[in-house]
């Protein structure tokens, strides 16, 4: 198992294959519950609840994953951060109120982590979209805080910030450019294996 | 710049409805602009996703996700089941599971015990019960059972229907007593409902004791909720021509 890519591992978990499962969630677990733990603000129970359902989601799939859709990381990470979205949008219907948190993003130091070269490359992709943070505006770091990580739609967005959404909007395709400016700058691009 | 290439960003991060969806992409297939950004910003968004703590992950967890898969898969179809029917349907399940499951000697068992003394001519049974055999690895479950009554024509008939899942695949098997007999080319006809579609799931001549087995492997993700049961003048009809006989209780 160990020596398989994760495309033949979801290879084997379309035809029913246990162990396939396994090791993928040993390969990444850390990178889905740390993210999961994010969109929940740290609450425990709920990051269970979404690791859950991303692997059940990864059991069950039907399609098979394929290299020439990107990363698998990012494709994992993109399954994670919708059923985080689900779960966070139902709660909100139940509470019946959208609260807003403008929590800064916060620097902890790094705890010790594996030495292998998926997770120095993660390192550096942290490092990388850290530093580039800085670049953006403090309204465009409240938008991608709100949109990325709260899972706020762009017109509720529009709503607490009390603008059109049409600012919003450009305010986006401003804040996603300055990011890919900057990566383009700084390292070279982000854009790597296409 | 046209006015379509306001909505790249919204592609992007996926907040497009369906329709707009596909306005976008026939619009991306013949603009340049849009072309040459997209991938970048694409990676933009995605690489925000790097922008987390990485926290040991409990070492229990493991277990939790792991047992929450495979008990999940099986009763997912149990789930879909809508909240009226969910206590009547999980009752009927518990007992179920209780007595019978795991089924995998026990259904073929049932299968061919079912089979003697009928008119058949279903050729589906022969393959259920090879596929049936064949998968030692996971036993048979019963996830989801429908008690079928009859109406009109077939007031004393009744029957049972068991949704059996194997692994991936579905099975339905529907067993029917107290059938009246059919005429000529008359055959009863079982379909599946679902939001007001009708499925055909096969055909079936009661024997003389008005006795009648069918099964039906479900296509790949197809779910149901309801089972109806016409006396049709002729096979192969694809929607029903004669009148409802039975029906889910
Ligand atoms: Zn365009």
């Amino acid at each position: 198992m160990k020596s398989k890519t994760d495309e033949e591992l979801i290879e084997l978990i379309v035809q029913n294959h246990r162990p396939a499962l396994e090791e993928l969630y040993d390969r990444y677990v850390k990178l889905v519950y740390s993210f999961s733990l994010k969109m929940t603000k740290g609450d425990g129970e709920k990051t269970k609840e979404i690791v859950q359902q991303v692997f059940l989601r990864l059991w069950t799939t039907k399609r098979t994953y394929s290299s020439a859709q990107g990363k698998f990381a990012n494709w994992l990470l993109t399954i994670t951060r919708n059923i985080a979205i689900d779960l966070i949008r139902k709660e909100q219907k139940h509470t019946g109120a959208i609260q807003l948190e403008l929590n800064e993003w916060r620097q902890i130091p790094d705890q010790q982590t594996e030495d292998v070269p998926q997770q120095v490359s993660r390192n550096l992709l942290k490092h990388q979209i850290q530093e580039a943070k800085q670049h953006l505006s403090e309204p465009q770091r409240r938008l991608i805080n709100l949109l990325y990580w709260e899972g706020y739609s762009l017109s509720e967005i529009a709503e607490l910030e009390k603008k059109p959404l049409g600012t919003i909007k450009s305010r986006l395709h401003q804040t996603l450019k300055k990011l890919r400016n900057y990566f383009s700058e700084e390292t070279g691009g982000v854009r790597h294996g296409k | 710049m046209e006015n379509k290439c306001e909505n790249l960003s919204l592609y992007i991060i996926d907040e497009l409805s369906e329709h707009e969806k596909e306005q976008f992409e026939r619009h991306l297939k013949t603009c340049i602009p849009c072309q040459n950004e997209i991938d970048s910003l694409q990676e933009a968004w995605q690489v925000l996703s790097y922008d987390i703590e990485e926290t040991d992950v409990p070492e229990s967890l493991k277990a939790e996700v792991m047992n929450f898969i495979f008990e999940e898969e099986n009763s997912l179809k149990t789930n879909e089941v809508k909240d009226k029917k969910h206590s009547f349907l999980e009752r009927f399940k518990l007992l179920l599971t209780k007595q019978f499951s795991p089924l995998s000697a026990g259904i073929t068992a049932v299968l061919i015990m079912g089979l003697i003394g009928l008119l058949w001519s279903n050729l589906q049974l022969k393959d259920t019960i090879i596929a049936l055999e064949n998968q030692s690895v996971s036993p048979t479950q019963i996830v989801r059972t429908f008690n079928l009554k009859g109406q009109d024509l077939a007031t004393s008939a009744n029957g049972i229907a068991y949704l059996l899942q194997d692994g991936r695949d579905n099975s339905l098997v529907i067993e029917l007593n107290n059938m009246p007999g059919t005429k000529d080319d008359e055959v009863y006809q079982v379909w599946l409902l679902k939001n007001g579609n009708r499925q055909n799931a096969g055909t079936l001549k009661p024997d003389e004791n008005g006795n009648g087995l069918i099964t039906y492997r479900l296509p790949k993700n197809h779910s149901f909720d309801d089972i109806g049961i016409t006396l049709e003048p002729n096979p192969n009809n694809t929607q029903p021509q004669g009148h409802k006989v039975m029906g889910t209780t």
